[in-house]
């Protein structure tokens, strides 16, 4: 009898520490990563299509993305690259004025990062474009969609897998530092 | 990465420090925590001897006063080939990379502080608490490198983001590095220019050239750590 009443409580003690210890890991988890996996096509401030611009009109990513050959960064363009179009073109649309009003405003466009990595992980853009990794090949294809989706699960598992795939370099230090 | 293999390495990375050039000015340190984004601690901790330096000077004595003069040298990770603290990292985050260097991985670090204990040239320092970057030391952060955060073990890490930066540079042009190419910031700020950062891979490098001084020595050379940070120090003409 007294036996049975150790082993239910042992039991009971075992089943919490189970229960706390995954609501914390799962805590953890969504604090260390807190613009969350869940939403992969974030609304954006500007209903910007890369469907029409890069696709139907077929601007190329780097005339926009203007430091992705030359830099870490693939570079989001400022207002002004936008204006230097919409100037002329469609300037009389509703979102363009939406548009027209930051640069009146002197204020950047607020975009919602898509594609983000954590703060220890380093990508350099220009390392793969001039290695023959072209956009799609992590962004998608970019040039379908209507607002940006993340394609790719950009996790450290996903970029190993490519640079076995390659025989780019696996030594930590060159990505995390 | 067994020794063999990181002999047959294009890059050995190592560094030449002339202790006759050393003047003690502090000059590295300051250029070190500048750009390796090195908290600052506070007097309380630092009086703890808890403060953090990748990079430190340390001073002797030399002769009785009244001939007495100052000798310096500066100490930063060895960046030993036979690293003392990397066996003992439970979750190899300090590990050894193809290229001679003692690598940390922040990321891994679960701050155990084995290595620390187990280097003998007290090289790595530890983040006891959250680092605190007050305004407007913020905005002098380098996005090229982590901001490591509360428990994590850092240390000298050879600028190895202006390492890959020179590499990388390389690369796209499509030749080997040069020594210009990648200068560390205690190297690019040592007014005397007792640093000199080079492959000791390549016998054309001038940190080659100078590590065969007759004047080198290397720290605690009797435990066999194989350091790749090498001293000059004997006085007299240089012999470079």
């Amino acid at each position: 009898m007294k036996n049975t009443r150790v082993v239910i409580f042992l039991a009971f003690v075992l089943l919490a520490t189970a229960v706390t210890l995954l609501v914390f890991y799962n805590l953890g988890y969504i604090f260390y990563f807190p613009a969350s996996s869940d939403d992969r096509s974030p609304a954006q401030p500007i209903a910007f299509s890369h469907r029409l611009h890069a696709g139907e009109r077929g601007i190329h990513c780097e005339y926009c993305h203007r430091s992705a050959r030359i830099s870490s960064t693939a570079g989001v363009p400022d207002v002004a690259l936008c204006r230097s179009c919409h100037m002329y073109i469609a300037a009389d649309r509703p979102v363009i004025k939406d548009l027209s009003r930051y640069w009146i405003e002197g204020r950047p466009i607020p975009w919602v990062r898509v594609h983000r990595l954590p703060d220890f992980a380093f990508f350099p853009h220009r390392m793969h474009l001039n290695a023959g990794v072209y956009c799609d090949q992590c962004h998608g294809n970019v040039a379908a969609m209507d607002r940006v989706e993340r394609v790719s699960g950009l996790n450290m598992g996903w970029c190993l897998d490519c640079h076995r795939r390659k025989s780019a370099s696996i030594d930590c230090w060159t990505c995390h530092r | 990465m067994n020794q063999a293999e990181s002999d047959n390495a294009a890059y050995h990375w190592g560094m030449v420090i002339d202790l006759d050039r050393c003047t003690g000015c502090g000059a590295c340190v300051v250029a070190c925590q500048a750009e390796n984004n090195v908290p600052t601690v506070g007097e309380t901790l630092c009086s703890q001897g808890r403060e953090m330096q990748w990079i430190r000077i340390e001073r002797y004595w030399e002769g009785q006063y009244p001939e007495v003069r100052a000798r310096f040298i500066p100490l930063l990770c060895q960046h030993c080939d036979n690293a003392p603290c990397e066996p003992v990292c439970p979750v190899y985050a300090s590990y050894h990379t193809s290229e001679g260097l003692n690598g940390q991985v922040y990321n891994r670090c679960v701050g155990t502080r084995y290595c620390a204990n187990n280097c003998p040239f007290s090289a790595r320092v530890f983040n006891f608490f959250e680092p605190e970057w007050p305004e407007p030391l913020n905005n002098q952060l380098s996005p090229d490198l982590t901001v490591r955060s509360k428990g994590v073990m850092e240390k000298c890490t050879f600028c190895i983001q202006r390492i890959r930066r020179g590499k990388e540079d390389a690369k796209l042009e499509g030749r080997p590095v040069r020594d210009e190419d990648i200068v560390p910031a205690c190297a690019q700020t040592c007014a005397p220019g007792a640093i000199v950062f080079g492959n000791m891979a390549d016998p054309e490098s001038r940190a080659f050239r100078l590590a065969r001084s007759k004047r080198r020595f290397r720290l605690l050379e009797d435990l066999g750590t194989e350091p790749s940070v090498i001293y000059l120090k004997g006085g007299g003409r240089e012999d470079d």
